[in-house]
C-alpha cells in the first residue's frame, strides 16, 4: 500500500498537467514562474514593512506616539510597496482560481484595481510629502540611496503590471483560451476561517522566505551559536517548503489524488516541523543569548518588544501549519 | 568525483560558516586590545548615544542634527578652553542602529569619517543591544568599523563575552610602550537573553565576569608603565544594577550621594540579582573614575559613588523615543531634574555629554569635568543649554 502510494506521489499521471498539451504546460509553467517572482518581491517588501512596523511599535510602547507617527509616515512608501507586491501576487494567483472565466476575470479585475489604487496612493503620498518638505529631495536617501524615487519607480512597474492584467482580461473576454490547473472554489462553509488561516499562512510564508534568504547573510553562524542558527534557518526553510509543496505540488494534483495524499503529506510535514523545532529549542538551550547575538536581524518584532514569546511563535509556525494540514487530511478521510 | 569524496564540500560548509578561526585566549594577547592616543590636559571626550538610525529614519535630518551638536560642542570647547582645543574622542555608546540596513551603516561611517577629518577627532563605537538587530550580519558591521580610517574598534575571535571589548590608553607620547596617563575602557554590555528556552520574556544583558577580569588585567598592564594607579573611564551601553541601587539610596537619603539630571524612566537593566555584574564594584577599587552608558533614553541621571561618577549620557537625536521636559509638569522626577539644571523652559532631553580630563600631564590625579548638552532644533533659533555636573 505504502509503496503504491509512494509511486503515485511522484507519478506524472497524478497531476492535472498530465492531461495538458505542450502549449498548455508552457502556459502553466509561465504562470508559476511569474508567481514565484512576485512572491519573492512580496517577501522582501513585507520584510521591509515589518521592520518599519517594529520601529513604529517600539516608539509606541516607549511612550512616544509622536515619533511613531512621524516615522511611519516617512515609511509609507515602504508599506505601500508591500501592499502593491502582495496584491500583484494575488492578481496573478487569481489565474489559479480557474473554476470559471467569469470568476477568474472578476477576481483579477478586483485585485488589479486594488493594485492600481495602492500605486496611485503611493505616488500621490510621495509628491505630497515632497511638497510639504517631509522629503527634502526626490532622492533623499535612507533606507536606500534613491529613496523615495525608487518607490515611485516600483509603483510604475506595478501600474504596468496592473494595466497589463486589465488589458489581458479584455482579451480573455475575447475568448483567448486559458487553461492553467484549477484550484477549485473556496467552499462557503467556514470560508471566514479558511481565509483567515490562509492569510496568516501567506504572511508566515512571506516572512520565512525573506528571512531564509536574508538570513544567509544576516545570521551570524560564526559567533558560537551554530546549532541555534541552523535550527532557526531550518524553521524558515520548512515554512518556505510548506507553501511550495502546497502551491506547486498539492494544488497541481488531480482531485482524486488530493484526498489520498493530504494526510501522508501533512504527517510528513509534521515530522519535519517537529525535527526543526527540536533542533531550534536544543540550540536555544545551549545558548540562551543566541537569538540576540546571532539571529535577531531576522526576528524584528521579537527584539523590538524585548519578549521571547515572539521568537517562540516564529519557532512554532511550522507546527501550526502542519497540524492544521493533518486535521484537514483527517476530515477529508472521514468524508470518504 | 568519487562517491566517498563527493560529500567533502558539504562537510566543509559548517566549517566555512563558523569561520574556521581559532578562539584566541585574551590573556595571551592583552596588548592587541589596546589603542593609544596622546594625552594632554583638557582631553575632550564627547559621548553620543542611542542615535538609533532605523529603516524609518531620515538620515538627512539626523546628520543635520549631529552637525549642530558637533559644531556646538566644538565651539563650547574653544570658548571655554581656548583656541586649539578640540573634541579629541567621540564615544558612540551603543544603539547607533536599530532595524537598519547596510546603507545606513555605510552612510553612518561615511558621516563620522567626514566629521573626524573636519574636527580632528577619533571615534570609538560600542555595541548596544539594538546594533545587532538589523539587515546585516553583525560581523560585517564590526568589519566596517574596524576598517574605517578614524575609527577605533577591535573585534577579535576571543574568549571574552561580547563582540568587542577594547581599551584606549592615553599615553605620554601617544604610542604603546610609553607611560599610560589615563585608560578608557570600551565594553560590550551585550544584548539580551532568556532565562530558559521557553521563557516568555527576555532579560537585558550584563557585563560578565570574564570581561571584568580582562579589564583588571589591562589595568595592571597600564599600571606597569608608570608609578601611579592609572585612572580610568568606562563606556558601555546597558546600565548595570548599581545605577538602580544608587538611585534607591538617593531616594531614601537625598544627600547620600551627589547626583544630578533627569531620571524619567527605569534604567532598563535586567534587575535580577542572579544576573548582576560586579564590574563597578571591582572597577571602583581599581581607580575607575567615571562610568558612562546609554540605553534608557529618558534618563541622563548621574551620581557620584565615593570617587566614581556613574551616569547615563544624553540621548542624541530624535529617533525612536525621547523625553519632553515640561516646566509645568507635576512629576517629581521632572521637577527635580529641572531644579538641578536650572532650565526654565520646555525642551526635549536630547543632545550629548562631554567629559574633559583636566589633569595636568605631569600630575595625574584622576580629575575630570562632566557637562551635559541639551540641543533642540527650533524654527525660531535652536535651543542650546550646557549644564555642568
Amino acid at each position: 500500500m505504502g509503496e503504491i502510494l509512494m509511486k503515485k506521489f511522484f507519478s506524472k499521471d497524478s497531476f492535472v498537467l498530465s492531461s495538458f498539451d505542450k502549449a498548455q504546460r508552457r502556459q502553466s509553467l509561465l504562470v508559476s514562474i511569474v508567481l514565484i517572482v512576485l512572491f519573492i518581491f512580496s517577501a522582501f517588501t513585507f520584510f521591509n514593512a515589518l521592520y518599519a512596523f517594529a520601529d513604529f511599535v517600539g516608539s509606541i510602547v516607549s511612550g512616544s506616539p509622536d515619533a511613531a507617527i512621524r516615522d511611519i509616515t516617512r515609511s509609507l512608501p515602504l508599506i505601500l510597496s508591500c501592499f502593491m507586491s502582495i496584491w500583484g501576487m494575488l492578481l496573478f494567483h487569481a489565474l489559479f482560481r480557474n473554476v470559471s472565466d467569469e470568476r477568474r476575470i472578476k477576481s483579477m479585475k478586483k485585485n488589479a484595481i486594488a493594485l492600481l489604487a495602492f500605486a496611485a496612493v503611493n505616488f500621490i503620498a510621495i509628491i505630497v510629502m515632497l511638497i510639504m518638505g517631509k522629503f527634502h529631495s526626490i532622492v533623499e536617501g535612507a533606507p536606500s540611496p534613491l529613496y523615495p524615487l525608487d518607490s515611485i519607480i516600483y509603483s510604475l512597474i506595478y501600474v504596468a503590471i496592473g494595466v497589463f492584467a486589465l488589458v489581458y482580461l479584455k482579451k480573455l473576454q475575447e475568448k483567448i483560451p486559458y487553461v492553467v490547473p484549477s484550484r477549485g472554489a473556496v467552499v462557503s462553509k467556514a470560508r471566514g476561517l479558511y481565509c483567515t488561516f490562509m492569510s496568516f499562512w501567506m504572511l508566515i510564508a512571506l516572512f520565512s522566505t525573506a528571512s531564509f534568504f536574508l538570513g544567509l547573510f544576516i545570521v551570524d553562524f560564526a559567533h558560537g551559536y551554530l546549532l541555534y542558527c541552523i535550527g532557526l534557518m531550518l524553521i524558515f526553510f520548512v515554512n518556505m517548503l510548506f507553501i511550495g509543496v502546497w502551491e506547486f505540488y498539492y494544488n497541481e494534483l488531480k482531485e482524486e489524488n488530493k484526498k489520498a495524499f493530504l494526510l501522508p503529506l501533512a504527517i510528513a510535514g509534521l515530522v519535519v516541523a517537529i525535527i526543526a523545532i527540536v533542533l531550534y529549542l536544543t540550540g536555544l538551550t545551549t545558548g540562551l543569548d543566541g537569538p540576540s547575538n546571532a539571529g535577531f536581524g531576522v526576528l524584528p518584532v521579537a527584539f523590538a518588544a524585548s519578549v521571547n514569546i515572539a521568537t517562540l511563535i516564529v519557532a512554532f509556525t511550522p507546527i501550526i501549519v502542519s497540524v492544521v494540514a493533518v486535521i484537514k487530511g483527517l476530515l477529508l478521510r472521514r468524508k470518504k | 568525483m568519487k562517491k566517498n569524496t563527493r560529500f567533502i564540500p558539504v562537510l566543509l560548509v559548517p566549517l566555512l560558516l563558523t569561520g574556521c578561526g581559532q578562539v584566541k585566549k585574551y590573556r595571551e594577547h592583552l596588548d592587541d586590545y589596546v589603542f593609544t592616543m596622546k594625552y594632554h590636559q583638557n582631553f575632550n571626550i564627547l559621548q553620543l548615544t542611542d542615535i538609533h538610525w532605523n529603516i524609518n529614519s531620515s538620515t538627512y535630518e539626523s546628520e543635520r542634527y549631529m552637525d549642530k551638536v558637533l559644531a556646538e560642542a566644538n565651539k563650547h570647547i574653544v570658548d571655554t578652553q581656548g583656541a586649539g582645543a578640540k573634541i579629541d574622542l567621540v564615544e558612540l555608546t551603543g544603539d547607533m542602529f536599530m532595524l537598519a540596513n547596510s546603507y545606513h551603516v555605510d552612510s553612518f561611517i561615511k558621516y563620522f569619517e567626514k566629521k573626524s577629518e573636519e574636527y580632528g577627532f577619533k571615534y570609538a563605537s560600542i555595541w548596544g543591544n539594538h546594533d545587532r538587530h538589523g539587515m546585516y550580519n553583525p560581523n560585517w558591521i564590526g568589519d566596517r568599523f574596524a576598517k574605517a580610517k578614524n575609527s577605533l574598534y577591535f573585534e577579535p575571535n576571543d574568549d571574552i563575552y561580547g563582540r568587542s571589548n577594547f581599551m584606549i590608553n592615553l599615553t605620554a607620547d601617544g604610542n604603546k610602550g610609553s607611560e599610560v596617563k589615563w585608560q578608557i575602557a570600551n565594553l560590550d554590555s551585550g544584548a539580551s537573553f532568556s532565562e530558559t528556552a521557553l521563557s516568555p520574556f527576555r532579560d537585558y544583558d550584563y557585563i560578565r565576569t570574564e570581561q571584568v577580569n580582562w579589564w583588571k588585567e589591562e589595568h595592571i598592564l597600564a599600571n606597569a608603565t608608570t608609578t601611579i594607579d592609572v585612572p580610568g573611564l568606562a563606556y558601555y551601553h546597558i546600565p548595570q544594577e548599581e545605577n538602580q541601587k544608587l538611585y534607591d539610596e538617593v531616594q531614601k537619603n537625598p544627600t547620600s550621594h551627589k547626583n544630578k539630571f533627569f531620571k524619567l524612566e527605569g534604567f532598563a537593566d535586567n534587575g535580577n540579582e542572579e544576573y548582576a555584574s560586579n564590574f563597578l564594584d571591582e572597577a571602583k577599587q581599581n581607580n575607575l573614575r567615571g562610568a558612562f552608558m546609554g540605553h534608557a533614553h529618558n534618563v541622563d541621571w548621574t551620581v557620584t559613588w565615593d570617587d566614581l561618577v556613574v551616569g547615563l549620557g544624553v540621548k542624541t537625536g530624535i529617533e525612536l523615543y525621547y523625553a519632553h521636559i515640561d516646566t509645568k509638569s507635576e512629576d517629581p522626577a521632572m521637577k527635580k531634574g529641572l531644579a538641578d539644571t536650572g532650565i526654565t523652559e520646555n525642551f526635549d532631553l536630547i543632545g550629548a555629554s562631554l567629559v574633559t580630563i583636566t589633569d595636568e600631564e605631569s600630575n595625574i590625579e584622576g580629575k575630570f569635568d562632566l557637562e551635559h548638552l541639551y540641543l533642540n532644533e527650533r524654527k525660531g533659533g535652536d535651543f542650546v543649554a550646557w549644564v555642568k555636573y
